[in-house]
């Protein structure tokens, strides 16, 4: 059972994703994008972490496909539609592709990923919660302090010049 | 002469019942009766009880109420009853059919005005099946240059993303569709798919009025997720748990409200906006963008549409209960199932009919499914009360009440919810 599913799930996953990169219309391309990320969730159920799982659906799908989907939108139409093919460009990257994919399939395989009992039960997400407030506590710090950062540059980046003209409440 | 038929004739009338009479009896005779002789020669049939298992026997059975009541809480008990009749959709779409007509009803009498009153005869009650009945007849109409397949897919899509929320929400002790264990994050991850399928089928319809609702529409909805989001996770600090069941369950002794008051507020402000009410009717204001997203929609596929914004509105309004409103739990009214009818069965006269499988539902069932409902009925009604009393508001004001006011609420919520976690007061270890 679970091997049919995983099966469907790689089939929709990376199809979905070839189809994101060579669809012509950007709109659809960007669904296909939903569909890989979608897929990617399925495969955390699968692996008995639904906490990882929804948190994939709500930030994934839920938030940065709707970015693309309205960045996509604010394109000029003809741009939607059309594409530059360069046959070139295609092969180099399918290339550099390949040699990621090898390379870092061996460095996974290299990396004592075959000694992990499988048959464990799920580790708890409060344990991971845990974790990160206790031992982890330095990496939690670091990454909300990238997080603020990031958000003050985004506001100070986003400032408007001509606060007067503004409409007040 | 009638008005509705102007060739009625009496004869033809009685002819025509004469004539189905007879091909009915023909056809039963030609067809049923060598159907049932065929099963019985044929098909080895099973044996239940020592009994050998025909046509005719289980024709017996279903008129007897002895036999048919454990087949009956048998199918009860099955995912498909779950999800189709009662926690799921059959119950969630049932609802939303009472609410829309006492909306109708209750703006029409907040506006001095009459509302449904001549389909059926008391009060208008069959005003809902006439519309129905008109959406399902009428043509579906799809703009020349729409993008047909998610045009098409769009409302379907709408409708089971609801569905697919209904059956998050906990009804009864026990009668949950979905019991998950991370209930509420799920319940995250389903609201973030109405953005997507919002600006989609507003694009799908090429055509100016749809698209800049549903641009408004995905700016309301995914900057009020954010509060939405963050009201709701002073609950999750006092209970410990994301389990929807297992929150109700710690509601036994006193709602959430009383101690959360101000993360119940933004949550229903919220909730106000995601289903896209009045005050924060944007995406549809009918002044302004003819109807905003939904202009584009006819016939069916509108009334589909309809139908997933009405579920959405009852499992919002299911969630605001289950969090803040202790779900199922209060005190007993239902009364207990009468002793006699169990231990002697039903007297009727000479006859006694001994029904065992009896009660169908448990006293702790109705009487949590009765307070659930009437909750949840209280709650809808405060989401319908604001169409009938205020204006709609402008989109900067929409932008600052959810970006500044709201979020910086959520988060004087969370810190009274830390607060009396760690004054001991409540959650795992409190004194209540």
């Amino acid at each position: 059972m679970a091997d049919v599913v995983f099966l469907a799930l790689s089939v929709i996953t990376i199809g979905c994703a070839i189809a994101a990169l060579e669809m012509r219309s950007l709109i659809y391309g960007s669904i296909a994008l939903m569909g890989t990320l979608g897929g990617i969730a399925g495969f955390f159920l699968l692996l008995d972490s639904p906490f990882v799982a929804m948190f994939q659906l709500a930030v994934y799908v839920g938030s940065i496909a709707v970015l693309i989907l309205f960045t996509v939108m604010l394109v000029k139409r003809e741009l939607i539609f059309k594409k530059v093919e360069d046959k070139r460009r295609k092969f180099v990257g399918i290339a550099l592709m390949l040699v990621f994919i090898v390379a870092l399939g061996s460095i996974i395989m290299d990396s004592g990923i075959k000694t992990i009992t499988t048959d464990e039960p799920a580790v708890d997400f409060r344990n991971i919660g845990a974790d990160f407030l206790t031992y982890y506590w330095p990496a939690l710090i670091l990454m909300a302090l990238i997080l603020t950062s990031s958000v003050t540059g985004a506001l100070i980046l986003a400032r408007r010049e001509d606060e007067n003209e503004q409409r007040t409440d | 002469m009638s008005v509705i038929a102007p060739n009625f004739k009496f004869s033809e009338f009685v002819k025509a019942i004469l004539d189905n009479a007879f091909w009915i009896l023909l056809i039963f005779v030609l067809i049923g009766l060598p159907a049932v002789f065929l099963i019985l020669f044929y098909i080895e049939m099973p044996v239940i009880n020592g009994e050998l298992l025909t046509p005719f026997l289980a024709l017996t059975w279903l008129a007897d109420p002895s036999r048919t009541l454990p087949i009956l809480k048998a199918f009860m008990t099955t995912d498909l009853f779950k999800i189709a009749a009662f926690p799921g959709f059959g119950f969630a779409a049932l609802i939303a059919a009472g609410t829309i007509f006492i909306e109708r009803k209750m703006l029409a009498k907040l506006q001095l005005r009459v509302g449904p009153f001549y389909c059926g005869k008391f009060e208008g009650i069959l005003q809902l099946m006439g519309d129905g009945l008109k959406l399902i007849s009428k043509e579906i109409i799809i703009p020349a240059k729409a993008d047909k397949p998610i045009f098409w897919a769009a409302p379907i899509l709408f409708v089971a993303t609801a569905a697919a929320f209904v059956a998050l929400i906990p009804v009864a002790p026990g009668w949950v569709v979905a019991d998950v264990d991370v209930g509420l994050l799920a319940v995250f991850a389903v609201i973030g798919f109405f953005p997507i399928i919002t600006i989609l089928s507003a694009w799908s319809s090429n055509s100016k009025y749809p698209f800049i609702g549903g641009i408004r529409a995905l700016h309301q909805m995914v900057s009020f997720e954010i509060p939405l989001i963050l009201s709701l996770l002073g609950v999750v600090i006092l209970t410990g748990t994301l389990n929807l069941s297992e929150i109700v369950a710690s509601q036994s002794n006193f709602p959430w409200i009383i101690f959360l008051p101000i993360g119940a507020i933004i949550f229903f402000i919220t909730i106000l906006a995601e289903l896209e009410r009045i005050p924060f009717d944007l995406p549809e204001a009918e002044s302004e963008i003819v109807a905003g997203w939904l202009t584009e929609f006819s016939g069916m596929i509108y009334g589909l549409v309809q139908l997933g914004t009405y579920l959405k509105l009852y499992a919002f309004a299911a969630l605001f209960v289950v969090l803040f409103l202790g779900g199922w739990t209060g005190p007993m009214i239902w009364p207990p199932f009468p002793e006699d009818i169990i231990t002697n069965g039903i007297v009727l006269g000479p006859i006694t009919a001994k029904i065992p499988g009896l009660p169908i539902f448990s006293q702790e069932m109705l009487n949590g499914v009765l307070w659930f409902v009437i909750k949840t009925m209280g709650v809808i009604f405060f989401i319908l009360l604001p169409r009938g009393v205020f204006p709609r508001i402008r989109v900067d004001m929409l932008l600052s009440l959810g970006w500044y006011k709201l979020i910086g609420l959520a988060f004087v919520n969370i810190f009274i919810a830390l607060g009396l976690l760690y004054a001991g007061v409540l959650g795992p270890g409190g004194i209540l």
